[in-house]
């Protein structure tokens, strides 16, 4: 390539790209300049000066002029035709010199112990250096950067070295995170990885000179200075200072990569396995597209359910009202002697959001073609209107663009979605996007992360959203800002859309949604008003039957602003299901065969499947994982309706409320035992590869599925391994075609979409209002919100069991006539009471819309409770903050 | 408790607002608190933070750089010894001692009844009167050590008064 820049390094001639400083055109020509505080993807920060090099630069009239001293590579920009050295005699003097003064406050008989090419990690120490000291104590030990560079410069240490021990107290009272200060080198990796890269500033740099150290604000604990508890910290610093507390000093013995089984960005992840069979860490992988080396509190700090000895390891059928333990052949001939009385539509399977494409793809064929039923779902689900629309109107499913594609939008507009906690990594460039200059529009009732960083956070009536996008529509218009050449050009229905806005009178939206003129007309300009705007949609706090009008819209907004198709602009839709995407793309819900094509009798959703268990319609159920309606309020009345079946059958990892009640268990294999592949919310299909040995007789679904087929009689089902089932996705699904599987990396593959030749707009209307939430007894709805930090308000923390607790009191938003009316005045003891919890905090009257109360706790509480957790996989089942009926009593 | 702390925060508030200058920072915000208050309260950082939109650790990060800021109430009356150059020459090391000792400190700091907090200055700008002493911001010159315990028994004696 003709623009890139042509340098000199140690005599070798490279290129680089233009901008590039010396030490990564360095890495990308693959050489190795030693360095500390320099992370690629970081902004230059210079603080190690480990990188030290000599470098000219050619003048007009062709002598080279130095640059002055020893300049830091990691900070000094190339330039056309310079000449560096860095290996010179007087360059490594420099750097030993600047390494013993870094190494003066850390432990460094682990550092050049002469033993350390002997010593094997069981070995008895002989004593070389005090206790403190050794490398086995070390939590860092073997995979140390500070020890690799150490050792690569070759740096010749009498041992032992005195040091300066800063005899700082370790902090090992915040939940999955330790911290040793007196091995921190201060290279401030961690404190710019959580500014720059995560927007967090959780942690600083305290105190200055020969005291300056990382920590939080006035010494308090992360719970409260803003964490997300992401781990990139972690992930980035170069010694033992800063670790994951849970098997902090197990040895990896292999490295799995693998993607996270947690939610639809897929992260990839590459997963630690010590000796023992257990995975005992999960580092995110840089390269990876999807993640960009991100990961979140759950798929950091959330697999150790892998690890669990509870594990379901037998199949179990119930005898005598008893599960009892008995051989797979067993199990499998009584199933398959049950199911085959069900073959009259009175079967349904639900697969799980865990599945992978070939777990469901079966699941899916075994229902249709096996059990002749169309009753086929995937737990996560639960809401199919997000995407119906989408599919109609664009021709795809799937988020239009990349999720790092946010990057570069200019504004960027979240509807209902609780980002931070749903779909994390998804946050990462939202944020970065805001701190480079891009507007971010939320409207949410909550207040969660992103409404901090909002331009504008917009908080409608309840169910109004529809109504709003369709104000901002019609102000676009109104205004002239929509592009007309591609409302017209490429997209169908532009007038007859166009006609029904004039319903959409702004005086009408506004009474309709409580959001002055005034503000609809600014988003309008605000989204309009750009080379590239993106729109993200969870529709949390919608209610089913808005949901469809609220995305027709969103996709109006995308198409009357010429978004959809450009470059970080675009429609990602956020649903929740690590595998959600893959299992609409393999046909595991019930209006899709595989590869998307409309089946002529769809079978019915999953609320129908629940009321046709306790009607009789369904006998007997099929269920694959237990994670169906654990996070709504109906999971008991769910639990109870599919109790009347004759049959239960249902594969789990783990004893849970549905074993219980199952008249089969069939042990079923976690993400870290299977072979699969899954698709992320982009369309990106990403590998599963085993980790961990199996510990019993569990199974792959698809196999067990495969074999019930096969006991049935039925030949559709004939695999031997996962990569017949895929074989068979790539040749039935269209969008799959391209797909190499033996050539799928961290990058994984985008799945390539069929687009429809034009989109389609879809005329809109404006919908009367309906109270669907609230009744007589709970005549309020109560917005929960939670954000990562809240400095307006004091948050106590205490210690309890050598564990830090947020001791906080809480305040309840109100609307002021509301509250005159209940005789509430600002700063009352007032008491939340909802059907299932009760809160009680401090009124505090704004201008919240009437009918509404609304409260912010902290993630901080969130993450305690999830550190608490008995559950085994107390990640997966997060309660979402849903919007629910209350009323409201004084104290 | 309450109370006391909403007051709180309503004097830091008074403070960040009342800055005049354009350019309104961090760093300006904790010296008008400082001003104002003499110190600078937990509650200041998470003021300061919202005011600033960042977060109380970056602003702890600022506060905590400048050995000026101090994160504890002053004492009443506040006692600081010269010991640049030319104080030093003079005998400063004395007047120092005499100070410790009266006090009853071993260095910088407070004294435990809260009454009095004491620090050294590198200058105090008076070097033709050269040892000094600041008692309440107001200079001493000439100081000799025997003066100290009239100086600093007097602190004691005018709280006695009220």
């Amino acid at each position: 390539m003709s623009d890139k820049v042509n340098l000199t390094i140690d005599g070798v001639e490279i290129q680089a790209e233009p901008g590039s400083m010396i030490i990564q055109a360095a890495m990308d020509n693959e050489m190795y300049i030693p360095y500390l505080c320099y992370y690629p993807g970081m902004k230059p920060y210079g603080a190690c000066r480990m990188c030290v090099v000599k470098a000219e630069s050619p003048t007009p009239d062709g002598s080279y002029r130095a640059l002055p001293g020893s300049p830091a590579s990691c900070t000094t920009p190339i330039s056309e035709g310079m000449r560096v050295e860095t290996n010179t005699g007087d360059l490594v003097d420099l750097r030993k010199g600047i390494m013993e003064l870094l190494i003066s406050e850390h432990p460094h008989g682990c550092l050049n112990c002469h033993r350390i090419e002997l010593c094997g990690p069981t070995d008895v120490c002989l004593r070389h250096v005090s206790v403190n000291d050794r490398c086995v104590t070390c939590p860092k030990n073997e995979r140390c950067e500070l020890k690799d560079t150490v050792r690569y410069m070759e740096m010749e240490l009498t041992t032992p070295l005195t040091y300066n021990n800063r005899h700082l107290p370790l902090e090992v009272k915040d939940p999955y995170w330790d911290m040793d200060m007196n091995l921190c080198i201060v290279c401030s990796r961690c404190v710019r990885a959580c500014d720059e890269v995560r927007g967090d500033q959780a942690i600083t740099l305290k105190d200055r000179s020969g005291r300056s150290i990382i920590g939080t604000a006035a010494g308090t604990s992360l719970l409260e200075s803003g964490c997300e508890f992401c781990g990139a910290c972690i992930d980035v610093c170069p010694t033992g200072a800063i670790v994951e507390r849970d098997y902090k000093w197990d040895k990896a013995v292999q490295k799995v990569a693998t993607t996270c089984p947690h939610c639809p960005v897929g992260c990839q992840l590459d997963l630690d396995v010590n000796k023992r069979n257990k995975v005992v860490r999960s580092i995110p992988n840089r390269q990876a597209e999807a993640n960009m080396g991100m990961a979140c509190f759950k798929g950091k700090f959330g697999l150790d359910f892998v690890n669990n000895k509870n594990k379901l390891k037998k199949p179990m059928v119930r005898k005598n009202s008893e599960l009892e333990e008995v051989t797979w052949p067993e199990a499998l001939d009584f199933v398959a002697s049950k199911l085959a009385n069900h073959k009259n539509g009175d079967y349904a399977l639900i697969a799980s959001a865990r599945g992978t494409n070939e777990d469901n793809f079966a699941a899916q064929k075994f229902a249709r073609r096996v059990m002749k039923s169309n009753n086929v779902n995937v737990s996560s689900n639960s809401r199919p209107k997000l995407v119906d629309s989408l599919q109609d109107l664009i021709g795809d499913d799937c988020a239009s663009n990349k999720i790092w594609e946010l990057l570069d939008s200019q504004v960027i507009l979240l509807v209902s979605a609780n980002i931070t906690e749903e779909q994390n990594v998804a946050s990462v460039p939202i944020k970065q996007a805001v701190a480079k200059g891009a507007k971010l529009i939320v409207i949410d009732q909550r207040e969660t992360e992103l409404t901090r960083y909002a331009t504008k956070w917009i908080r409608p009536l309840i169910n109004s959203e529809p109504i709003l996008i369709g104000g901002i529509l019609r102000s676009i218009v109104d205004q002239s800002l929509e592009d007309h050449d591609f409302a017209t050009e490429k997209c169908k229905g532009y007038d007859e859309f166009r006609n029904s806005l004039w319903d959409f009178d702004l005086v009408k939206v506004s009474e309709r949604t409580g959001i002055s003129q005034e503000e609809i007309r600014e988003m309008a300009q605000i989204f309009a008003n750009t080379e590239a705007s993106s729109i993200l949609y969870g529709l949390e706090t919608i209610s089913d039957t808005h949901i469809d009008d609220t995305v027709k819209s969103l996709v109006n907004l995308s198409l009357i602003t010429g978004n959809l198709g450009k470059n970080s602009g675009g429609i990602y839709p956020l649903f929740s299901g690590a595998n959600q995407q893959g299992s609409r793309d393999v046909g595991c819900v019930p209006n899709l065969l595989p590869g998307h094509r409309p089946t002529a009798s769809p079978g019915i959703d999953l609320t129908e499947i629940s009321e046709a268990c306790s009607s009789g319609a369904i006998k007997a159920l099929h269920l694959i994982g237990d994670e169906l309606f654990h996070n709504t309020a109906n999971r008991s009345e769910f639990l109870d309706k599919i109790k009347a079946t004759n049959l239960l059958i249902v594969h789990e990892s783990f004893a849970s409320d549905v074993t219980d009640i199952a008249d089969v268990v069939l042990p079923s294999a976690l993400f870290t035992e299977k072979t699969g592949t899954y698709t992320n919310m982009e369309g990106r299909i990403h590998r599963l590869r085993p980790a961990l040995g199996p510990v019993g007789d569990e199974d792959e679904d698809w196999r067990i599925l495969s074999q019930i087929a096969a006991r049935l009689g039925s030949e559709d089902l004939p695999y031997s391994s996962s990569n017949d089932v895929l074989i068979e996705i790539t040749n039935e699904v269209e969008t799959y075609k391209t797909l190499e599987a033996d050539s799928l990396d961290s990058q994984g593959h985008i799945r390539k979409p069929i687009l429809n030749s034009s989109y389609v707009f879809s005329p809109i209307e404006f919908t009367q209002r309906e109270e669907l939430l609230v009744d007589d007894q709970y005549p309020m709805v109560f917005a929960p919100g939670r954000v990562l930090f809240d400095a307006d308000r004091d948050a106590g923390i205490v210690t309890e069991n050598d564990l830090n607790t947020i001791t906080r009191r809480e305040i309840i938003e109100m609307n002021e006539e509301d509250a005159n009316k209940a005789g509430i005045s600002e700063g009352d003891v007032i008491k939340i009471l909802g059907e299932k919890f009760e809160l009680t905090g401090n009124a505090h009257l704004n201008g919240l819309h009437s009918g509404m109360v609304a409260t912010t706790t902290l993630f901080g509480t969130l993450i305690e409770s999830l550190n608490n957790s008995t559950e085994p996989d107390p990640m997966a089942k997060i309660e979402g903050l849903r919007l629910c009926k209350v009323r409201v009593e004084k104290g | 408790m309450t109370a006391d702390k909403d007051k709180l925060r309503t004097r830091i508030q008074q403070a960040i607002q009342s800055q005049k200058r354009p350019t309104v920072t961090v760093l300006s915000s904790l010296l008008a608190i400082q001003d104002s208050m003499g110190y600078i309260p937990e509650e200041a950082i998470e003021e300061v933070a919202v005011h600033s939109n960042t977060s109380i650790n970056s602003v702890f990060g600022v506060a905590s750089f400048y050995p000026n800021f101090r994160f504890t109430p002053p004492g009443e009356h506040s006692v600081e010894v010269c010991w640049g150059p030319t104080c030093h020459l003079k005998g400063a090391t004395e007047i120092l001692e005499s100070v410790l000792e009266k006090l009853g400190l071993d260095s910088e700091g407070d004294t435990g009844d809260g009454k009095v907090s004491f620090r050294f200055n590198t200058c105090l700008g008076a070097c033709s009167q050269a040892p000094v002493i600041s008692v309440d911001h107001e200079l001493y010159g000439n100081a000799k050590p025997d003066i100290v315990s009239n100086l600093l028994g007097s602190l004691y004696e005018k709280e006695n008064l009220h």
